[in-house]
């Protein structure tokens, strides 16, 4: 059960079918916390951490294997193996909607239906293209994070572990946030933000959803529409919730979105 | 009044809550859960070059560059979510006039009794030289860390060249034991056949012969001795040449002289027609090797006689003054081209003579390696007048 382990992998819930929560850049399992509850009485959920993120094994990291998405979806894909999981409902939030999409391909008998939530398979303009940012900002955005990671790494965690009202929540996101290691985490924003799967799109045969939110400066409408355009079979649902993170700014739209789809 | 609301009367300084929110030393921002403006104090304002007017309803974002709005929405913000707060985000404010202005964010989520977000609270304070300091932090821990780098690859780069000696050196002992078998081997197998050719010969002499037959021992009796001399002369080659060095044995104590009259007589013996006339005048000891100087003297003397003119004298002489030690044979007859004087003491370096009168070109290689273990010199000066080869070493 080396995945398992590997990437932190927490199975809880009750159902025949599984669901599977994966998260983006700059985060980890806990993004789901408050969407995945809501799932556990009809479904398996199974969450778990990319490797280099929140509580998994960092040991396991190879810059070469993590130097496309396509070696994190073969984490996703052992994940699978190793659970026996089969027509499983994949919930993948920002550069995990691609990653979640790229295992589908490579196993198409793991998943029967893909929630795509915030994707974007190009964050680059390019031609036609309106990705949201120019090749100029995404180099600026990896030069400010090995600027910023002093700030992050080592000033952040004090302030996670000082919160008085909620220690278990402090000791979980100290864990999750400490542990996650400023190198990969800057490799892991060079392969989310420098990555190009437009091409992929087209070669999804699963039902799925996009789930668009306003005012998304990461992923913006225009990218949620050109998946949706670009993938046959996708349903799109534009969200009240805006930003990045409809998982927890609106987590009972999210909810609501995801159950009408399944 | 003053320009910043402040009371310049001279009574106790006075305080409002609203003087203190417009004009605290620190930047407040209140938003609303979709991430707008909807309070902001004049410091804040100030600090970008807006009023708090033009700024209500933009988003927080609005104000950040580029990278600082990825990393706010892929980090702070689900952060802020799932904790209620965070401090000390380092983040940069784009100024109305495009400037970026360092700054460090404290926030707090307001929330409801049913733990419903109402709005956010952000505190900024401007942290230009902290930051600058910080970054000036991280790349003197980048260079910190390229330097340990480079240090390491090149401990490590020592240590494979460390071993990559060792393995020399390894394989050098080994190259030199199988040198010694080889040396051994070679002396061994071919001495004892022409030592038993030899002893054959001396048995023949002991025998009644004709004449014919004594002139044919003779001449094998010759050749037998030119054949030792050959194999010596490949033997030290084999030691000088395959790293084990000439061995030398340097003893004071015996006089060198009786060794070079050795070689005149036995070279007179052998070429009894020529003339040599020698001068000695060794005054001092020489600290040398006798066995070995005997031998360059002989490779001289021999070479001399060789190629020199038949009809004219052959000059040896050795003398010891002012701390050397000098040995010098001279011939007359046609000088050495100076193509071969270049590389005549290189091994297998021989001259342009008749295929009868060369040997194996070692002679002089052999010498010239003497004369080095010696730490001195030989020397070659070739004229129409005559060929003079000159050793020098310090006694």
């Amino acid at each position: 059960m080396a995945a398992l382990t590997r990437n932190n992998v927490q199975v809880r819930g009750t159902g025949d079918r599984a669901m599977v929560f994966a998260h983006g850049f700059g985060c980890d399992q806990n993004m789901w916390r408050f969407v995945a509850p809501a799932f556990e009485t009809e479904f398996k959920t199974v969450l778990f951490d990319h490797v280099g993120a929140g509580g998994s094994d960092l040991s396991a990291y190879e810059p070469a294997k993590y130097a496309s998405l396509s070696g994190y979806a073969e984490d996703l894909v052992e994940i699978g193996a190793e659970l026996g999981l089969k027509d499983a409902v994949f919930v993948g939030h920002s550069v995990s909607a691609m990653i979640g999409l790229l295992a589908s391909l490579q196993a198409p008998e793991l998943f029967e239906s893909l929630v795509l939530v915030g994707p974007s398979p190009r964050y680059i303009d390019g031609g036609d293209y309106v990705g949201g940012f120019s090749e100029t900002q995404i180099d600026e955005l990896l030069d400010f994070l090995s600027q910023n990671y002093l700030g992050w790494s080592a000033a952040m965690a004090p302030a996670i572990m000082g919160n008085p009202e909620r220690p278990e929540l402090g000791a979980e996101l100290t864990n999750s946030f400490c542990r996650t290691d400023p190198e990969i985490a800057k490799a892991f924003a060079r392969v989310t933000f420098k990555s190009d799967n437009r091409a992929d799109l087209a070669k999804v045969t699963k039902r799925a959803l996009v789930l668009q939110c306003s005012e998304d400066i990461i992923a913006p409408t225009q990218v949620g529409e050109y998946v949706h355009r670009n993938m046959p079979g996708s349903e799109l649902v534009l969200m009240r919730a805006t930003g990045h993170c409809p998982n927890l700014s609106a987590p009972e739209e999210t909810i609501a979105a995801i159950r009408a789809f399944v | 009044m003053s320009d910043d609301g402040a009371d310049a009367g001279h009574g106790p300084p006075t305080e409002s809550l609203e003087y203190l929110y417009e004009n605290a030393p620190c930047g407040y921002l209140s938003l609303k859960p979709d991430g707008r403006i909807f309070k902001v104090n004049l410091t804040f304002a100030k600090w970008i070059g807006f009023t708090p007017d033009e700024l209500v309803g933009r988003r927080l974002h609005d104000l950040l560059n580029i990278a600082g709005r990825i990393f706010y929405e892929t980090h702070f913000a689900p952060l802020l979510r799932m904790q209620g707060f965070f401090n000390e985000v380092a983040l940069d404010l784009v100024t109305r006039e495009g400037r970026q202005l360092p700054v460090l964010v404290n926030a707090t989520e307001k929330r409801d009794g049913e733990g419903r977000h109402l709005f956010t609270r952000l505190t900024a304070f401007n942290a230009t030289d902290r930051r600058r300091y910080e970054r000036e932090l991280v790349e003197a821990r980048a260079a910190a860390e390229a330097a340990q780098r480079e240090l390491q690859a090149r401990n490590a780069k020592v240590r494979n060249e460390l071993l990559a000696e060792q393995a020399i050196l390894l394989d050098e002992r080994a190259t030199a034991a199988l040198r010694e078998e080889f040396i051994a081997v070679l002396g061994h197998d071919l001495r004892n056949p022409l030592a038993a050719i030899n002893a054959g010969m001396r048995l023949l002499l002991g025998t009644p012969l004709d004449d014919k037959a004594k002139l044919i021992v003779g001449m094998v009796q010759d050749s037998t001795t030119r054949m030792a001399g050959l194999i010596d002369n490949v033997m030290d080659f084999a030691r000088g040449r395959l790293g084990g060095g000439l061995d030398v044995e340097r003893n004071v104590a015996e006089p060198i002289e009786p060794v070079l009259r050795q070689v005149v007589s036995e070279l007179q013996i052998a070429m009894p027609g020529r003339v040599i006339e020698t001068d000695f005048t060794l005054t001092e000891p020489v600290h040398c090797d006798r066995r070995r100087i005997g031998q360059l003297a002989s490779n001289l003397l021999g070479n001399a006689l060789t190629h020199g003119a038949p009809d004219k004298p052959v000059k040896i002489g050795a003398t010891t003054s002012d701390g050397w030690f000098e040995l010098f044979v001279a011939n007359a007859g046609e000088p050495i081209p100076p193509v071969v004087l270049q590389r005549i003491f290189e091994p297998f370096s021989r001259g342009t003579l008749a295929p009868g009168l060369q040997g194996l070109g070692l002679g002089l290689f052999i010498s010239h390696e003497i004369a080095k273990a010696h730490g001195g010199t030989l020397e070659v000066v070739s004229t129409e007048a005559e060929t003079r080869f000159t050793f020098r070493m310090p006694l």
